[in-house]
């Protein structure tokens, strides 16, 4: 089992390669998964591997709160950090109840995922 | 001063004729022009409630009028016809007493006067009216008299009376004076004696008897009764016309054996109904006409007199419907103007929401689209400057640097408005709790205490006393007033002044008044203001998102925003909002 920091679910390739790209320059290790089911087995695989999750809702083949769902059933106590372009009011309150631990809209900068991570660092330790 | 929320302004009367037009609201109306729809809305009442009075008012004047004349008519016919009956009477009893005198008595008996005395007597016995009696030979010599006069001897040849009396059997005269200048009437009949020879006997008639014939069909002051021979002289005095023998001009009426009336055609009312009747016995044609005046108001007035009333009472009942109907109309009118305008406001406003609506939905939805290939353009510049960062190879390029972060600026300022975007569209539940007003605004211009002091900006705040603390959305009205008081702030240059004025409107709702002494809002620009993307500010200053999303808040509080504006002068802002906000049921 190989422990990462970040794990992001995200369908925009570029988007996702050039964030993990810029995150391990920073030291940060990263693993990009560009469906949902991909995620889900990477962290079925892993379980509790990851420190925390960028998820994007609009996902080819399942829609984010349903990811969200099975996450929080596959590992409860994981920060899951909803960022995307897309998102109504209805997802927004719908991730909240999920357990989701923010909804952030993109553009996102670096230093605010970074901080994020630290955080969530901080309180898993 | 706080303008008052429209719910509390008064409606005027007669605003439909005094409104304000306005293009854009007027396409909202049902009806356009409301001053032709009052005038024919009061002429239609007018015509029909008023034509069938009218109408029946003429009609009945008409009525009383010909029953009156027709009435008038019968009167006057049948006082003319009884009065010529007894004048005729009196004049053929006398001339047949004459007849059956000369008939009877040898001609001798006629020329004594001792016997002509007798019959004389006699005859004033049993009729009544002679004055004296006379036999005068065909010469006109008077052979016999008996009488009050010494007319004895007298020779009555040359007297026209004379020779018109030699012509025909039986003979009357029109009143006239002769010898004894006492007004009387000569009749005269014609006979044969013995000896072949024409004589005549003549009696005079007492004037007064006549008269006093007359004078008992005049029934009341009204009514003038006279006889006129034909030449149009009175025969008998007259009260409307004169003395005996004065002549009357008036024109002889056409000759009739029967009574006659004549209708004046003046409907004046002193006018006169007038009877006449020529005096024609059996025997002979008198020259006397007999007529009757009778005055129309005097006889009627009774009659006319409560028509004049009756049409008074119809001339104020016309005013007073009249002005009945214009003030209905002109109530009914209004009525119907303030309910269009209503409806024309409330379409006009849906209209403006519904396009607010339209524009946010567009704008979210762009903003959604935006904001994955923007965060594209994030990370790969922010990738680049990353490169340069760790690698350090080219970390002295400065101009790269620049134009890196260049990129990262605008894209977070792309961000900014996206956020904003979906910001104006979302609306979340309302948290309602207590708020306190006063130290909403202290807390708001705290942030801007530094500025204040670099601008010198006078800023003051006026919270009336007995403003209540509200029940509402605290973030919303929060960022509500910080949108306003930063927009204030924009506006205002150096050693300028910010009043904040909080007013109680009983019973439910407060009014902030936010005034600046800004450069104020051109007229033009003031119906799109709440637009989103409406702005005038320099680049970088605004998004033109505030006064959009600050109306959609207010909205959301179940207030009401209001702007007033002069260029150069100032502007202010007035939110009034309800002091207990209801709770919705749709978030």
């Amino acid at each position: 089992m190989k422990h990462i920091d970040i794990l992001i679910i995200d369908d925009e390739i570029k988007f996702a390669d050039m964030l993990s790209r810029r995150l391990s320059l920073r030291g940060i290790t990263c693993q990009a998964c560009y469906d949902g089911q991909s995620g889900l087995q990477w962290l079925t695989k892993n379980p509790g591997a990851a420190a925390l999750i960028l998820l994007d809702l609009k996902l080819p083949d399942i829609y984010g709160t349903q990811v969200l769902a099975r996450v929080k059933k596959i590992d409860p106590g994981i920060p899951v950090f909803i960022i995307t372009g897309h998102g109504t009011r209805e997802d927004e309150k719908a991730c909240i109840d999920l357990g989701a631990a923010e909804f952030i809209h993109k553009p996102v900068s670096i230093e605010k995922i970074t901080a994020l991570l630290n955080h969530a660092r901080g309180e898993v330790q | 001063m706080i303008r008052k929320p429209q719910i509390f302004q008064k409606q005027e009367w007669l605003a439909f004729l005094f409104h304000r037009h306005n293009n854009h609201l007027a396409s909202f109306h049902t009806f356009s022009n409301y001053r032709s729809i009052w005038i024919i809305s009061i002429v239609i009442l007018a015509v029909t409630s008023l034509t069938p009075l009218v109408t029946a008012t003429f009609i009945n004047h008409r009525l009383i009028q010909q029953a009156v004349d027709a009435e008038l008519v019968l009167q006057a016919e049948r006082v003319t016809s009884n009065a010529k009956r007894s004048m005729r009477f009196f004049l053929e009893e006398r001339l047949n007493a004459l007849r059956f005198i000369v008939n009877e008595l040898p001609y001798y008996a006629l020329i004594d006067n001792a016997h002509l005395g007798d019959i004389l007597g006699n005859l004033k016995l049993g009729f009544g009216g002679f004055t004296d009696l006379s036999t005068i030979d065909a010469d006109g010599s008077q052979v016999a008299y008996a009488g009050p006069f010494n007319l004895e001897g007298k020779n009555y040849k040359t007297q026209p009376w004379f020779t018109r009396s030699l012509e025909s059997d039986n003979f009357i005269s029109a009143v006239f004076t002769g010898y004894r200048d006492v007004p009387h009437i000569i009749i005269a009949v014609r006979s044969i004696n013995a000896l072949g020879r024409v004589f005549i006997l003549r009696a005079t008639l007492d004037t007064q008897r006549l008269m006093d014939i007359l004078l008992s069909y005049k029934t009341n002051v009204h009514t003038d009764i006279f006889l006129m021979d034909h030449t149009g002289v009175l025969q008998t005095p007259s009260k409307t016309h004169g003395k005996i023998f004065t002549p009357t001009h008036l024109e002889i009426p056409t000759f009739s054996t029967t009574t006659n009336v004549i209708m004046p055609e003046s409907e004046r009312d002193h006018a006169f109904i007038i009877g006449y009747s020529y005096i024609i016995t059996e025997a002979v044609n008198t020259p006397f006409i007999l007529m009757v005046y009778k005055k129309k108001s005097g006889v009627m007035g009774t009659w006319l007199n409560m028509g004049k009333t009756f049409n008074w009472i119809i001339y104020i009942s016309c005013l007073v419907m009249m002005i009945i109907i214009t003030l209905v109309s002109t109530f009914m009118v209004n009525k119907l103007y303030l309910a269009d305008k209503t409806k024309a406001e409330t379409m006009m406003k849906m209209e403006q929401s519904q396009q607010l609506a339209c524009i946010g939905q567009l704008s979210a939805g762009i903003a959604h689209e935006i904001n994955n290939p923007l965060a594209l353009i994030n990370e790969t510049a922010g990738y680049l400057k990353d490169l340069y960062h760790f690698t350090e190879e080219q970390q002295n390029d400065e101009e790269v640097m620049e134009n890196l972060d260049a990129i990262l600026e605008a894209v977070a300022r792309c961000g900014t408005i996206t956020s904003q975007l979906l910001g104006f569209v979302r609306q979340f539940d309302v948290q309602i709790s207590s708020v306190h007003v006063e130290k909403l605004i202290t807390g708001i211009l705290s942030f801007h205490q530094k500025e204040t002091e670099y601008k010198g900006i006078h800023v003051t705040t006026d919270i009336a006393p007995e403003t209540p603390a509200i029940e509402t959305d605290r973030g919303k009205l929060q960022q509500i007033l910080l949108n306003l008081i930063n927009n204030a702030f924009q506006a205002i240059e150096a050693n300028g002044c910010l009043d904040i004025t909080v007013l109680h409107l009983p019973p439910g709702h407060i009014a902030i008044e936010i005034k600046d002494t800004g450069c104020g809002i051109p007229e033009e620009n003031i119906k799109r203001i709440h637009e989103p993307f409406f702005s005038t500010k320099k680049e970088k200053m605004g998004t033109g998102l505030g006064l959009s999303i600050t109306y959609g808040l207010v909205k959301k509080l179940q207030g009401d925003i209001q702007v007033e504006s002069s260029q150069g002068v100032g502007t202010i802002f007035t939110v009034t909002l309800p002091v207990k906000m209801k709770k919705e049921d749709t978030a």
